[in-house]
């Protein structure tokens, strides 16, 4: 068992510098700007950039509309499925897995080909317009994960029971999905929120594509014009995603656990 | 006269109820058919339409042209190496997490890590590497001041096919660390201690019982980040441009300026990487369900 | 000369010492169990026979050969776990199969074999099935057949029926049971269940907490119970609280009534406390019962089983249980009544700890 131990240390040692070492190189590759010595003079470009806040701000507010319509999405449907539609639960799974299967890019194409300004539904006629399929694109793309995090929490708390025993108790609807279900699926919502957050505000392809401002296209014309300043921003982007990241992992430690085994 | 009455009006509170059920997934079922099923039906067909909107094989025959296998060619290659190189790596650090004998803050720190890294792709990763194994990366001049090794001497280039196979595997390896690690976790006690009483060593335990057992999840993996590598573009397009032709960054310039001056084509190519996508998870699930009823 | 000796076995987990000073010999063929309560480290001790752990201190013989220095799979020994462990990739030959293929036979001896073992076990026409689609049951015949096909000098089984359910533990034991004296294998088997233990076995090793309480035949077990705890886990036990009178004659008190031993209690003093102990089925209220002793008591509850009749009796502030059978001339009694027990002084078991 010996060997097994020292093997053991030595690949996770392995994998360790592999992950640590590119983001040690970006944060070195940041502080580089001023010559001679280390500064935060990068990071204090990219906040004074005007293009940088919006694009910013830009891609923050759609991760707020994604999250907020997605979970108004998903959270009636995935309700409804195990309470009243039990037969369509592969259906709706597999619509959820498919945009894990059909890449993003082609999706958009298939957008920009059905929805433009030719077309019967013109989204991309207008500015406004393209930002609302900007948002439905996103909100597909994330489905999968919000749909899978709250459905797991439904799952776990047994909403048909939970009806039933509001049902029998004279709940009304809004009082039963809003008193009984909404707060207990809360930290599947934030586990896919968080999911979503970390998706939209990386994503490149959905915005480039769409000519919209967001914070990818962003990142990638900075990359190509500027030195220093695209490390400090893959320093930001990894913060963000660890925080998101961090978030769900405390929200599992606070996560209703699975009903009591008989 | 009366139970009819009776019987039609519970009929049609059936139906009525059966349409209010149906009615409570419209919303979703639209959004679906909107933006998942009709375009990426749309596009299938357009796959088998000229210009003129007749049926025709033609679109399919020209991505058998030298430039567009090419790039599916480079595709397929990127994404088996990064996957291979993914599933080996990530394998053994499974192995190590699972059966190492490490302590227990180990696995927990590795496995939130995985989870953070595994999403860290697109732009961000490609200026991530740049600064490491780029020609002014961080690791480039310390090979350089340290050990005397000119890397970019050596023909290495970040700008290559090897140098997006080591960044993609950066969000392949932990991907795959995530995929497994439950899988050997599922290996039980007894298999291993059932084998030794019965005359094993440990090379004949992994050979015959723990490898098999774990093959549909390692397959399943590879397979799963095979067709993640093939779809990615963002990471591509921010390293190397489109020096590196790959199908996404083809499908990319096409929807931008019709590069191939054919929109069917374009049609044809994505239909392409749906196949091939689709291909891959198909077969992912199988395996998946093989798994999980061998280790019920 | 014993075929399996366990010398002086000591097992320490850190500072937690969970086997203690564990002496043992088997011979060939015997059919033993180990019984006690979850902890009691009688799975420990068969996992150090098995070579999944070392013994702290002692040794392990098997055929005159010290096993201690053997790793599991040089012990030629066969091992059935709780939970079925069968290979999930392989069906039930090749499960079977699997020791004899390690072992490098050749195909053709390797089938003669795998059949022989399905023929044992009655699974022959389950060759091609694989674990998952069979049920508890068949898993662990299969996995009994797999264990014993490679011909090991001993067989273990770590609670073999403990997953199952309760018919199928009956069934399946005494087919183990079967199977072990048609092979003729030294087997040693582990359980918590006292009535598994009792009805298959040859001997029974009864431990507490790391201690082999004692060592005899089902009978011995049941009757004349060493000490205390193996009086109160085979069996149901009632106990009850006497004084000394006179050591020489014998005679105890139990609350205000007073009855004479047969066992000696010379050692004792008069005034001293002990324990007596009886079990439910030694006592008969019938007025010409056999027996020289008599308690009187209050029934506190009567249950008719049909066959058996449980009374519930307040002896000197005490309740003891006891069975008598039906009598279909004798009603039995009521709560309340004041009745008298008769048995044999010899029945008495003094419980000394």
């Amino acid at each position: 068992m010996k060997t097994n131990k020292i093997l053991a240390w030595f690949v996770v040692a392995f994998g360790a510098t592999y992950f640590i070492v590119p983001l040690l190189a970006t944060f070195e590759f940041s502080l580089r700007m001023r010559r001679g010595e280390y500064s935060f003079d990068a990071y204090a470009t990219v906040f004074s950039d005007v293009s940088f806040r919006e694009s910013f701000s830009y891609s923050i507010a759609m991760a707020i509309a994604t999250i907020a319509f997605g979970t108004l999405l998903v959270v009636p449907t995935a309700y409804w499925v195990r309470l009243r539609l039990p037969q369509m639960r592969p259906v709706v799974e597999f619509i959820t897995l498919m945009p894990l299967v059909i890449p993003a890019i082609v999706l958009v194409f298939g957008y920009l080909r059905l929805y433009n300004s030719s077309s019967m539904i013109p989204f991309t006629g207008t500015t406004r317009g393209t930002d609302l399929l900007f948002l439905f694109a996103l909100m597909t793309l994330s489905l999968p994960y919000t749909y899978r995090s709250i459905d797991a929490s439904m799952r776990a708390i047994d909403v048909a029971t939970l009806t039933e025993a509001a049902q029998s108790l004279g709940a009304s609807w809004t009082t039963i999905l809003f008193k009984c279900i909404f707060p207990n699926v809360i930290s599947g919502v934030l586990s896919g929120a968080f999911i979503t957050f970390a998706i939209v505000i990386g994503e490149f392809t959905i915005p480039s594509l769409l000519n919209r401002p967001a914070f990818g296209p962003y990142l990638q014309l900075i990359g190509a014009n500027r030195a220093y300043e695209p490390p400090a921003l893959a320093m930001i982007a990894f913060a963000m995603t660890w925080l998101s990241m961090g978030a769900i992992q405390l929200l599992s430690r606070f996560t209703i656990s699975a009903p009591a085994k008989p | 006269m009366i139970k009819e009455t009776a019987r039609m009006s519970a009929s049609k509170a059936d139906l009525n109820r059966k349409i209010f059920d149906w009615l409570g997934i419209a919303p979703f079922m639209l959004f679906a058919l909107m933006f998942l099923v009709v375009p990426t039906l749309y596009l299938v067909t357009g796959a088998f339409q000229n210009a003129a909107g007749e049926w025709t094989l033609e679109n399919i025959r020209g991505l058998f042209t030298d430039k567009i296998l090419a790039s599916f060619s480079i595709s397929i290659r990127i994404s088996l190496a990064s996957a291979l190189g993914g599933a080996l790596i990530g394998f053994l650090m499974s192995w190590a997490l699972v059966l190492g004998g490490l302590p227990s803050w180990v696995r927990s720190l590795v496995l939130t890590f995985c989870g953070v890294a595994s999403n860290f792709a697109g732009v961000p990763l490609a200026f991530a590497f740049l600064a490491t194994l780029g020609r002014m990366g961080l690791v480039t001049l310390l090979l350089r001041d340290w050990f005397g090794i000119n890397l970019y001497a050596t023909g290495f280039n970040l700008l290559s096919f090897l140098g997006l196979t080591l960044t993609y595997m950066y969000f392949q390896i932990p991907l795959m660390v995530l995929i497994v690690t439950p899988a050997i976790d599922g290996l039980r006690k007894e298999w291993r201690e059932a084998a030794e009483i019965l005359g094993a060593n440990i090379f004949q335990y992994w050979t015959k019982v723990a490898l098999p057992i774990l093959f549909p999840s390692i397959m399943g993996s590879f397979l799963l980040l095979f067709a993640n590598a093939f779809g990615a573009i963002a990471t591509a397009y921010a390293l190397t441009g489109s020096s590196l032709n790959i199908v996404p960054i083809q499908l990319y310039a096409q929807i931008r300026g019709d590069v191939l001056h054919n929109a069917n084509l374009g049609y044809a190519l994505a239909f392409g990487m749906i196949v091939i996508t689709g291909i891959s998870n198909v077969i992912y699930i199988f395996l998946r369900m093989r798994a999980e009823r061998w280790q019920k | 000369m014993s075929f399996l000796a366990l010398s002086n076995i000591q097992k320490s987990f850190g500072s937690n010492r969970v086997v203690h000073n564990f002496d043992m010999e088997i011979e060939k063929g015997e059919f033993v169990s180990f019984l006690g309560p979850s902890g009691c480290g009688k799975t420990t001790v068969l996992r150090m026979i098995a070579g999944f752990e070392n013994p702290s201190a002692g040794t392990i013989t098997i055929a005159g050969r010290n096993q201690n220095d053997l790793k599991p799979n040089q012990r030629n020994i066969g091992m059935v776990f709780q939970a079925y462990a069968l290979f999930p990739n392989m069906n039930v030959f090749d499960n079977v199969a699997f020791g004899l293929k390690i072992a490098g036979l050749a195909k053709a001896e390797i089938q003669t074999r795998v059949m022989e073992m399905l023929k044992l076990i009655k699974l022959g026409h389950l060759a091609e099935r694989y674990p998952y689609q069979m049920s508890g049951g068949q898993q662990q015949r299969v996995a009994l057949a797999r264990a014993l096909a490679p011909k090991p000098q001993v067989l273990l089984l770590d609670e073999p029926l403990s997953a199952l359910d309760a018919k199928i533990r009956v069934s399946l034991r005494e087919e183990i049971r079967l199977i072990q004296q048609t092979l003729g294998i030294t087997t040693v088997f582990v359980t918590h269940d006292q009535e598994e233990a009792l009805s298959i076995s040859d001997r029974i090793v009864v431990m507490n907490a790391g201690r082999a309480d004692q060592i005899g035949t089902p009978f011995e077990i049941y009757n004349r119970p060493a000490t205390r705890f193996v009086a109160s886990f085979v069996g149901t036990l009632n106990v009850l609280a006497a004084t000394v009178v006179d050591p020489a004659a014998g005679t105890v008190t139990i609350g205000d009534q007073t009855i004479t031993l047969r066992e000696s209690i010379a050692t004792m003093a008069k005034g001293d406390h002990l324990h007596l102990a009886l079990r439910p089925e030694a006592g008969s209220l019938a007025e010409g019962a056999r027996g020289d002793t008599a308690l009187v008591g209050a029934v506190t509850s009567s249950h008719f089983l049909g066959s058996v009749i449980r009374t519930r009796l307040d002896v000197a502030g005490t309740v003891i249980s006891f069975d008598t059978f039906n009598d279909p001339n004798t009603k039995p009694p009521a709560v309340g009544d004041h009745v008298t027990l008769r048995f044999a002084a010899n029945d008495l078991l003094i419980i000394r700890d």
